[in-house]
């Protein structure tokens, strides 16, 4: 009997065990109890783990909100919160960098519209291109907090050794092609060692950068998307010239040959620009410090991205941004510690003391004397007030890329013109775009009907 | 009439042991219906929907598997390229790793030497074997191309072309999986019993008739098994392009589970991805079909 008993007892403690670990267990957040409001801030770490300045200024200014910072390593960002507010369990406040309209239509963003208005919060202070991407369906669902534009970087020795003067910038496309062929190099047998200006860099994996036929793209005035959002244009007239221009300048080489020479390019000392093999190439701030680390004595200049004549340089910043997830409990402390990341003192020393600078998103701080420190700079906050924001189609960003570079390829190694590239990878977009649309109008239905069954009030 | 289960159960006893046998096999079971089964037919379900994770499915019907077929260019190329890949690797390593074993099963002095340098590559794991074969296989630096040049061969851009691309990865494919297939082959071949081989002494015959008409014919089971396993594996190829190439150039590396993955994890449609897991299990159950059909011809069984 007694042995009945404990057999029964064990089976049941053991299928107790089992569920529990299969449905019940959730790695308890440990909370201490000391009488603050406690939020959890998850953010992503690059290389080296860093708590960002405003994080540790704002514990230590106030007294009634803790912030708990977790950093999730960069391949495991987005599922790793995806996953937590599906479990109903999602840290109070997320950085992140994908365009915030997919994140707010997936419904995983708390709209702030409210705080706001409450706070009287003045919005004027980021640069419209962050601004206008924190948007969707007229709702606002985050505050931009970071972010990173691109210049035109020149090599000033392999100038001077190509007999080319260093204090006088390439202006137009006109001039990149001019000074390009002065400063392309061969070796005895031939080879191609050193190159003026690269136009389609990023073409292979890893090294994805802002392509140069997007940038002209932009400064013909293209525009990607409908004003309604439903139709996608990527063979307007200023896409295809961009793109004809990139692979007219490839003309000059031999495919074969390129991507020969691409395949040499790596990483640190090894960097295309770094190891004297481009000249000239479009490159982020954050390659600043890349340079001071790895040829900290090299001499090179930083000037705007040169355009057509008649037309204006730009260039191409996203936002890294501070955003509430759907179901968060603290979401009013968090607002408040967003309001204080991005106000312009912590922005300006957070940029300032970061391992690879961003800039402030808010383009007071990034304006004011105590950021812009030298000519670099200065060149860099101008091309950020002329960005454009990389998410042009955010319901399909990853789709829209990975056709455009698809396109791209294509065109550059000659299986199709530019034009017909484009109407491919066009006709792919709005496939998606179109599927995109209808499942979020079926979503949006069904949300309505359930709150007005349930008498729901939002 | 009662069936024999129903009958045993009758007996207290049986009843017990029953009992006892399900709480002891409950972790497995339990864990198959919740990881197996249940995943399984959920996927099926969103399969049939659109579906992000995030927000509740919408019901499409067969939709996205229409789609799949008939608009979509990316998934006839990812079959083409699945099928390209399986169809060389799975042979070739076969034949190379019997070939390799029925060499290093000769009694020369050092040969375990041998064996193990051949077995070594086989530990290595998918990424850091694909990061070092990106360097191996670098047209300007790479180990592979210079040694071509050696002896005069200007090498071809292999990662970075789109007709030698699938190619290069059969090749590091080849020396990565080859040493252990090749311990397999190896023990196998030290099961087949001396006295055969004398039996073809004795008959005359010479080293090829010893291969081919034993050899062969008592390894078949063991060919048989690495045929089946080698195409499934092949058919689900992944890291090598996730990490190497992403899928380029030219789409020319964008494999059957590359493309799913993107479909999932970049893009987050998880409905058009679950309709392409199933048409992948499909496709393998049925190549796995004809290849047992096919297997009675050539296979045997003691």
């Amino acid at each position: 009997m007694l042995k009945n008993l404990l057999k029964k007892a064990a089976f049941s403690f053991l299928t107790i065990v089992t569920f529990w670990f299969l449905f019940g267990y959730s790695p308890s957040k440990k909370i201490p109890d000391d009488g603050k409001k406690h939020i959890q801030l998850w953010i992503i770490t690059g290389q080296k783990e860093e708590i960002p300045y405003s994080v540790r200024m704002f514990n230590t200014v106030q007294d009634s909100i803790v912030i708990d910072l977790t950093a999730i390593p960069w391949q495991e960002h987005e599922k790793k919160i995806l996953t937590a507010i599906l479990s109903g369990n999602p840290p109070d406040l997320v950085s992140q960098f994908i365009p915030v309209a997919q994140w707010a239509a997936r419904l995983a963003l708390t709209p702030i519209d409210d705080f706001i208005q409450t706070d009287q919060f003045d919005t004027t202070v980021f640069f419209p291109a962050l601004w206008q991407e924190m948007k969707w369906k007229g709702q606002t669902f985050a505050l931009p907090w970071k972010t990173a534009s691109y210049a035109f970087f020149y090599n000033n020795g392999l100038f001077k050794e190509a007999g080319l003067d260093p204090s006088k910038p390439p202006k137009t496309w006109s001039d990149v092609i001019e000074y390009s062929k002065k400063l392309v190099r061969r070796d005895e047998q031939g080879r191609l060692e050193q190159m003026g200006f690269i136009a389609d860099y990023g073409v292979l994996p890893g090294h994805g950068d802002m392509p140069t036929s997007i940038l002209i793209a932009w400064q013909l005035g293209a525009q990607f998307l409908s004003a309604d959002g439903s139709k996608v244009s990527i063979t307007n007239a200023a896409t295809v010239k961009g793109l004809e221009w990139v692979v007219n300048f490839n003309r000059s080489y031999d495919t074969k040959e390129l991507s020969a020479f691409i395949s040499g390019f790596g990483y640190a000392e090894q960097h295309a620009f770094l190891s004297n093999k481009v000249a000239m190439m479009c490159l982020q701030n954050t390659f600043i410090e890349h340079i001071n680390l790895y040829r900290p004595n090299m001499d090179y200049t930083v000037c705007p991205i040169p355009s057509f004549e008649g037309s204006t340089t730009v260039s191409s910043s996203g936002s890294w941004w501070l955003g509430i997830p759907r179901g968060a409990r603290h979401s009013k402390s968090a607002w408040e510690f967003m309001k204080f990341a991005v106000g312009e003192k912590t922005q300006i020393e957070e940029s300032l003391e970061m391992e690879e600078p961003l800039f402030p998103a808010n383009h007071l701080a990034a304006n004011d004397p105590a950021f812009i420190k030298d000519e670099k700079t200065r060149v860099f906050v101008k091309q950020m007030e002329l960005s454009h924001s990389p998410a042009v189609v955010p319901l399909t960003h990853g789709v829209f890329w990975r056709e455009y570079t698809m396109a791209r390829e294509r065109a550059v190694r000659g299986l199709q013109t530019p034009l017909e590239a484009l109407e491919q990878a066009e006709k792919q977009v709005q496939l998606e775009l179109d599927k995109a649309v209808r499942y979020d109008n079926y979503v949006r239905r069904e949300i309505r009907f359930e709150s007005r069954s349930n008498n729901f009030s939002n | 009439m009662l069936n024999p289960i129903s009958q045993t159960l009758k007996s207290p006893l049986r009843k017990k042991q029953a009992s006892l046998a399900l709480l002891f096999l409950s972790p497995w079971i339990i864990g198959f219906i919740v990881f197996g089964i249940y995943p399984m037919v959920m996927s099926f379900y969103y399969s049939l929907c659109r579906y992000d994770v995030l927000r509740i499915p919408q019901f499409i019907g067969w939709l996205n598997y229409q789609e799949l077929i008939f608009d979509d260019p990316y998934f006839w190329q990812s079959i083409w390229n699945t099928l390209y890949f399986t169809a060389f690797r799975t042979p070739l390593s076969i034949i190379g790793s019997l070939l390799l074993a029925v060499l290093v099963n000769s009694a020369l002095r050092g040969m375990r030497i041998f064996r193990t340098i051949y077995f070594v590559p086989s530990i290595v794991t998918g990424v850091a074997l694909s990061v070092l074969w990106m360097w191996m296989l670098n047209p300007q630096y790479g180990l592979v191309n210079n040694a071509l040049a050696f002896f005069g061969i200007p090498g071809p851009l292999w990662l970075q072309s789109p007709d030698w691309s699938k190619p290069a990865m059969v090749l590091m494919n080849l020396w990565s999986i080859g040493g252990g297939r090749m311990l397999v082959f190896l023990a196998a071949l030290q099961s087949i019993p001396n006295s055969l081989y004398e039996s073809v002494d004795i008959d005359g015959g010479g080293w090829w008739h010893k291969f081919y008409y034993i050899t062969i014919p008592m390894l078949s089971p063991v060919i048989f098994l690495w045929t089946i396993l080698d195409v499934i594996f092949s058919l689900q190829v992944f890291t090598e392009a996730y990490v190497m190439t992403k899928g380029g150039p030219l789409n020319s590396t964008l494999f059957y589970n590359l493309y799913l993955y993107f479909k999932a994890f970049d893009d987050y449609s998880m409905g058009y991805a679950s309709a392409m897991a199933w048409i992948l299990l499909i496709i393998t159950l049925l190549i796995t079909l004809i290849q047992f059909r096919l297997g009675k011809r050539w296979v045997h069984y003691n």
